[in-house]
């Protein structure tokens, strides 16, 4: 195992855009589920 | 990912870019597919042990992305693969989907006194290491790192810090490595702390997420411990995630204005506070919010079922994140800052517990998860 590579401002801004792709993943799966795309028993 | 790795992946041997990240996505995936299998089969195989009933999935998805860490170091393949590793993206995903399963009164309710916890714990512990760090002459910069990364939200609050304060690249790798080497112990000794002292799972929730660094490690806490200990632990968690942005705008205006004292500083504004604003916070309340709505318009049992889908999905990314957590893992050469460091960030960890204990059992003593 190696040493931490210290983090750079372009994956300052990945951390960033990852939080908005988190938020929207997150949401249109919840919105999936409700409407019945992902029915109750699909998910193992 | 640093200029060595990148010449070390497999662009400069023709293969397209994103081969190797979806190649790392493919191995957390199969590792999680092994935690689910284990932890399903666990109880099952073991029936009548206590001890195998009670180890949940994070414990299993840590060893197993350990053990994954281990074997691709072995052969060279793991800073190739380290793209497809998104533990950020995949435990704030699974945090947007737990807001599902917890009802806005429970996020109202509770935001107050998460707040209250937020702002005396960070005060109270940055304000302690910024002081200890000062008596054994630590470097400004790194002072200011180590007191927001161990009193905020670890290594993504030393980043903010670092870019507030303008600190040096290893001081950032330095201080985001102790956060880690902290975090991943604290996972395993907080609950069961928590269990010899007989703390309710609000107490314990609320000691866990004001005390555990790192967001992923504060789940996989609160995870061990339960659902009404996890859901406390997320809501004051991310209440200090929000904090971030106060405390690097004024971190940036400390640094401008007294320890530089730089004429030509800008103050910063509203517009730094947003940019440092976590957003999947928006997320996680917006699908509380769905949820909460949701469960009023459909009969009970049918509400319960759909969202039990919704933990299900939840728990598949917590296990993405936390096998991503033992495959990042990475030992720093803690000795290269000396013992001092390591020293003030330890006193400071110890002062954290016994301040978000005590926080904790007096704010969230008579609260209870409806």
């Amino acid at each position: 195992m190696s040493e931490v590579e210290p983090p750079t401002s372009g994956e300052s801004r990945t951390a960033l855009n990852e939080d908005w792709a988190a938020t929207i993943v997150g949401l249109v799966l919840l919105v999936l589920i409700i409407t019945g795309v992902i029915p109750t028993g699909l998910v193992p | 990912m640093s200029t060595e790795q990148a010449a070390n992946t497999g662009v400069q041997a023709g293969t397209p870019a994103w081969r190797w990240p979806a190649a790392g996505v493919l191995v957390v995936l199969l590792l999680a597919a092994a935690t689910r299998f284990l932890e399903k089969g666990v109880p099952t195989w073991f029936a009548g042990s206590g001890l195998a009933k009670a180890i949940e999935f994070p414990v299993y998805a840590i060893v197993l992305g350990l053990l994954g860490n281990a074997v691709l170091t072995a052969t060279g393949l793991r800073d190739r693969l380290a793209g497809g590793f998104r533990t950020e993206f995949f435990i704030k995903t699974g945090l947007v989907l737990l807001g599902a399963s917890i009802n806005l009164k429970v996020i109202v309710t509770a935001a107050g006194p998460a707040i209250i916890q937020g702002i005396v714990l960070i005060s109270t512990v940055f304000l302690f290491t910024w002081w200890l760090g000062g008596r054994l002459g630590l470097d400004d910069k790194l002072r200011a790192l180590l007191s927001a990364a161990v009193s905020i939200c670890g290594v993504s609050a030393a980043i903010a810090a670092a870019g507030a304060v303008q600190a040096r690249r290893e001081q950032l790798a330095y201080s985001a490595s102790l956060v880690i080497a902290f975090a991943l112990p604290s996972i395993f000794i907080l609950p069961a702390l928590a269990s010899a002292l007989g703390l309710s799972p609000e107490v314990a929730g609320a000691w866990i997420g004001g005390n555990i660094d790192t967001t992923a490690a504060v789940t996989a806490a609160g995870t061990i411990v339960g659902e009404d200990a996890l859901a406390i632990a997320t809501i004051v968690k991310v209440t200090q995630n929000a904090l971030i942005g106060v405390v690097v705008v004024a971190l940036t205006a400390w640094f401008a204005f007294r320890v530089e004292r730089r004429a030509d500083a800008a103050r910063p504004g509203l517009g730094e506070l947003w940019r440092r604003f976590p957003k999947f916070v928006l997320g996680f309340v917006s699908a509380s919010v769905i949820a909460t709505w949701y469960l009023t318009t459909v009969p009970a049992a049918q509400g319960k079922a759909v969202i039990g889908v919704a933990n299900d999905l939840r728990t598949w990314f917590l296990i993405l994140a936390f096998v991503s957590i033992g495959l990042e893992f990475r030992v720093a050469s803690l000795k290269e800052a000396g013992w001092r460091p390591v020293g003030v960030f330890a006193a400071a960890t110890v002062v954290n517990v016994l301040v978000a204990l005590g926080l904790a059992a007096l704010l969230f003593s008579g609260y209870t998860v409806e």
